[in-house]
Order: C-alpha cells, then structure tokens, then sequence
C-alpha cells in the first residue's frame, strides 16, 4: 500500500509505460472521434450559412444607400427603412396583413384541433382518406388553390371579401395544425380523460382541463406555422386580395415591377423580425419553449 | 351549476346567431355597398403612375362624374378578368399593355375598340393609338430602344445592331422572353434587323444565339437597376425606364436607334359586359384629356397620346411629340405574336437556356 512510485523508480517506469501503452490506442480511437465533430460542427456551421445567407443578404440590400443591389455595400443607410415607413401603401399592406394573418391564425388553429380531434377519436369511416384531403391544399400549387377560390367567390358573386381571404388563407394553413395535433393525439393517454369523467368532470371541463392542456405542444406549433404561413402568403392572396385591400407580399411584388430599390429589403427585414417577434411574444407569453421543440 | 350551464347554452346561441348574422352580413355587402354610387372598377399601375392616380387624377374624376373609382393594382389582371363572368366582369376597363389586349381581345373580353361617339377626345389622338396594331385606345406610349451607360467610353451608338458587337459580351442586357414585352417586341425587331420582317422568326433566333452571353431579366426595373448599378452597359430598354432618372446625374442614356424605336403602348378597353359602360367609356375619354395626360406624361416619362397635349420644355425635348417624332415608332403585330406564343416561347428558352 505505500509504495509509491517516487519510492520505486522500477515501478513507476513500468507504470508510465504501461500507462503509455493504454494511452497509445486511447489516443487512436479519441482522434477520429474529434474529427468526426469537427466535421459535424463544419457541416452544421455551412447548414447555418445556407440558411441565413438570404437573409444577410436581405439585410445588407437593406442597409446599402445606393438604388441597386451594390456587394460590397458602400455605407449604412436608413433611407428605405424610412420610405418603408413613410409610405401609406406599404403601411396599409403590413397592418392588413397582420390583421389577415391573426385571424387566420385563429380560424385554422379552431377548425384544425377540432378536425385533429374528431379524426383521432372519432372513428370516422374512412378517417385516412379524410386526413390525406385535408393535408391536400400543401400537394395542389397555391396560386391553382387561389384560382379556385377567386372563382368561387366570383360564382357567389361576392366580390372579394376580407373573409374571402382569410377563408383562402385558412385552407392552406389548416393542413399544418391539423398535421401537428395529430401528432401530440398520437401518444395521448385516453385514460387521463377517463379519470376526468369518472371524477364527475364534464365533457367540456375534461376538454378544457385535460385535454387541451395535453395537446397544447402541437395546437402551438400548428398555430404558429399558421400565422407565419399566412402573413408571407402570395399565390393564394394574388388572386384574393381587392383593390385597396392588398397584403404586404403582393404590395411588395407589385412595387417590384416598377421600383426595384431597397425598400424591398426594408420591408423584408420587417417581415422577418415581425415573424421572430411573434415566436418570441409566444414563447414569453404561454411558455413556447416548454412545449414546442421547434 | 345548472344555471350556468343554462346560460353557456342561452350564449352559445346567441353566438350562433351572431356569427350567422355576420356571415349574412358579410355575404351581402357588395350587394348593398352596390346600392350607393357606380363603382367603376378599373385596373392600373403601381409606383409613381399609381401615386398620382391615387392622390389626383382619381379623386377629381370620382368628383366629376359623382362615381367610385376602384383600382385593381395588383397582377396579374387577364386571367382575373378571364376567371370572372363574361356577362358580370371584375373590371369595367382594362388597362394594360397592348399584347395582353389583343389577347383578351381574342377571347371576347375586351371590346375590339372603342366608339369615337362615345369618346370624343379620340379624335385628338395620333394615328398609331388606334391603328389596325391597337385593341381599344393608347393612352401614352413608350419607345423602346437602347439604355447605355455613358461611363463606359462606349462611343456614339447609333443602330439596333451595335447590341451584337462583341465589345459588349459581359454587359449586355435583355429579358425573359416570355413573360416580359419588350422582350417580345425586340424579338420581332430582330426579325426586321436580319431577316424579311417582324414576322421572320428564324432570322429572330438566329440573331438571339449571337447575342448570347446575355444577361437578361423578368421586369424591366430589374434592368434599370443593372444598368444604374454598371453590371449591364447596353441593353434593351423603354425611354421612361431611362429618363424617370433624370436630375439624379446617373452615368445613363436613352438612344432610340436609326432603324425606329418599338412602341410600349399603354392601353384601355372596355368589357363587353360592363353594367357603367357610360362611366367606362367617360373614364376613357377623362384619361386622353390634355391636362390629364400632361399630368401623367410628366410624373411618368410616357408619351401622351393626345396630340394637343403641350409639355413643359424638358419633356417635351425628349418624348415623343410631334408627328414626325411619332412617326419612328414600329408597333408589334400582337395579334400574329400572340397566336405563334407557344412555339415562339419554346423556342426561345432552348436558345436562353443553352
């Protein structure tokens, strides 16, 4: 027990070449390892760089004073964030769209947890096929969807309403929150419902106690596709929007086909940060992060 | 407990009324927003042309005429005016570029032209605003010839076929054939550059393939912007495109070549199925008038179509004004164009896409 190897010097240099023995394979097997993340930390990064390179780039038009896209820029502007702002048109667009995009938000998150719902419970006869018609709106082109729909309302004889719109927008955006819900109904434990019941809780309470707190994660994550979804729509609102009445991406295609400056970038810029401002207000206000895993 | 719960019921019908009522209502108003003044539903253009519309020249027609005055601004206007009924239109007036008239012509949703009865300011206009070339009336027209940067030591130029010299490889710039007209027109223009006429589609091609490498665009302010910003030096370009720049010193200039500059005619017609077609052709005959179109031809750079239309001296320097200036302008056979589209598209994406 006390020897020591500072006591043995015959020991201790067989223990450093035993230790050096051992190490020597360690070391072999430790080095693909590293570099194998160092290649996962590379393929992560280029990921990363694909996907946010738009967006610099969106940035940069943004910043840069001149009336064109210039790389390398030549300075830092606000000009067009300012011409963004000033304008009434692009204005009336942003907050028509927000407008749009809420209630949409509302509509498809109600009508596709309810759907989500029926069809995971309701033993509907031939439930698959009614699922794959309600995912169909993400298989059909979205301006073929808009076509149909403005000729619909023409048939109506209409016109082109505002719920007309957003009914449009629903149609496309009900497909994500019918998707994320019945993913959550997928592992749902039925017999926490039925201990709801037998403690004398009523049909609406267990939904509104148990049920609905359960599937939560899901309905989110549908809500929020919904909302982001709608507020960048354009095939669909190309053909549904009324004069007066146009959303931020047609209002931007429009001024695109006579002013191609970086009010663009300016008005994209807000668009991404508004997108981000939504996730992040949802995140503070119902606690995104404990239920979604975006 | 259970007065509660008949109170969630008692709400949830009145609930249900409430959304029907909102859904009857929703349903029925533009039946009773049609009760108050004719609306007249027009289409037109965004930037600046749709600036003045909106802050003038709309106001003061609504104002005379005792109408609303709805502008549909958002593209694209054929296949809306196409989807909707023939005998109930989504527009009232057709505003857009002569290659999409002749083709909604073509299908019966446009009236072939336009009564000089009912719109007596027709008879102010120059001959090309309505030849046997125009469906329906042009209200301004553009020429279409060739943007240069003057930076570049490029020299005089003075011919279409300087595009083809192969000092030019690298900077030069057209379009996307098929979804943009002046794209269109310059074909026809190469088949009377090189061949028998507007109608030689081989010569066109063959002179498209020696004009590669090319850098070409879907919208024409996407080639204003490559030539302000230098990365095109001379390319296919209307005049407005050039001069709308004009007091911001840009390094550029319009040249309308020897050989005749392709009119970019803006166009309006009236549907067959308009229930205001006095108000439709009102509007038309309000657009030629002289201070509307002086109004408009100089926030926009367009040439007026009315010949008694006198512009300050700037524009009047460079747009097309007199009868001899008028008289360089080639139009297009839309209508020939337009029934060879198809096969005219195909071909010319083989050439672009090699």
């Amino acid at each position: 027990m006390g020897t020591s190897a500072a006591h043995n010097p015959s020991l201790a240099s067989d223990r450093e070449a035993a230790s050096r023995q051992a190490a020597a394979p360690a070391h072999a097997a430790v080095g693909p390892r590293h570099y194998g993340r160092y290649v996962y930390l590379a393929i992560n990064i280029a990921i990363l760089i694909f996907l946010l390179a738009p967006i610099a780039v969106v940035v940069v038009f943004a910043l840069n004073p001149t009336p064109f896209i210039q790389f390398p820029p030549v300075g830092v502007s606000l000009r067009w964030f300012e011409k963004f702002f000033a304008s009434r048109d692009f204005m009336h667009a942003l907050g028509f769209s927000l407008e749009v995009a809420l209630f949409t938000t509302v509509s498809a998150t109600i009508l596709g947890a309810s759907a989500a719902l029926a069809l995971a419970r309701g033993n509907l006869p031939g439930a698959r096929l009614i699922v794959v018609v309600m995912l169909s709106p993400l298989m059909l082109p979205a301006i073929l969807t808009g076509l149909a729909l403005f000729q619909t309302y023409v048939l109506l004889d209409v016109g082109r309403p505002t719920w007309g719109l957003v009914a449009g927008h629903t149609l496309v955006t009900l497909p994500y929150v019918v998707r994320t819900t019945l993913a959550v109904l997928h592992n749902f434990d039925l017999r926490l419902e039925e201990a709801a019941r037998n403690l004398g809780a009523s049909p609406a309470r267990t939904f509104f106690e148990v049920t609905l707190p359960l599937i939560k994660p899901g309905v989110l994550a549908g809500a929020i596709f919904a909302f982001i979804v709608s507020f960048d729509q354009f095939p669909v609102s190309l053909f549904l929007v009324s004069p007066g009445n146009e959303t931020l991406p047609v209002t931007l295609f429009n001024y695109l086909k006579f002013d191609l400056d970086g009010t663009i970038g300016a008005a994209s810029v807000v668009s991404i940060v508004l997108a981000f401002l939504v996730v992040i207000g949802l995140d503070r206000t119902v606690g995104l992060r404990s239920y979604v895993k975006l | 407990m259970m007065k509660a719960l008949g109170s969630t019921r008692l709400s949830r019908r009145r609930f249900l009324a409430a959304g029907a009522s909102l859904a009857i209502g929703a349903i029925a108003a533009p039946h009773v927003a049609r009760a108050d003044d004719p609306v007249l539903r027009i289409t037109g253009w965004g930037g600046k042309w749709g600036d003045v519309m909106k802050a003038e020249i709309g106001p003061a027609f609504e104002s005379e005429f005792k109408c609303k005055l709805q502008t549909d601004s958002a593209f694209p206007y054929l296949p809306k005016l196409q989807a909707s009924s023939r005998s109930a239109p989504i527009y009232d007036v057709l505003h857009t570029n002569s290659n999409e008239q002749w083709a909604a012509a073509e299908m019966g949703l446009v009236e072939p032209k336009v009564d000089p009865k009912l719109v007596p300011n027709l008879a102010d206009v120059y001959p090309y605003a309505v030849s046997d070339k125009i469906v329906g009336v042009s209200i301004f027209t553009s020429a279409i010839g060739l943007g240069m940067r003057t930076d570049k030591g490029y020299g005089s130029i003075t011919s279409w076929k300087e595009l083809w010299d192969a000092k030019y490889n690298g900077v030069r710039g057209g379009y996307v054939i098929p979804v943009n007209s002046l794209g269109q027109a310059f074909l026809m223009m190469c088949g009377t550059l090189f061949g028998k006429g507007q109608t030689d589609l081989d010569a066109a091609y063959t002179a498209l393939e020696k004009l590669k490498p090319i850098k070409i665009v879907d919208f024409t302010g996407a080639m204003e912007k490559m030539l302000l910003s230098g990365e095109v030096g001379l390319c296919v370009i209307h005049d407005s495109g050039i001069y709308r720049y004009d007091g911001q010193n840009q390094p550029t200039d319009f040249i309308a070549p020897s050989e005749g500059v392709l009119s970019l005619e803006q166009v309006l017609t009236i549907t067959p199925g308009s229930k205001v077609k006095e108000l439709a052709n009102a509007y038309v005959n309000y657009m030629l008038r002289p201070e509307v179109q002086k109004r408009l031809a100089e926030t926009v750079w367009y040439s007026p179509a009315n010949r008694k239309v006198k512009l300050d001296a700037k524009y009047d320097a460079k747009l097309l004004t007199t009868p001899e200036k008028v008289s360089k302008l080639i139009q297009v056979d839309w209508k020939w164009y337009n029934e060879r589209k198809d096969e005219i598209d195909q071909r010319v994406n083989r050439i672009f896409r090699a």
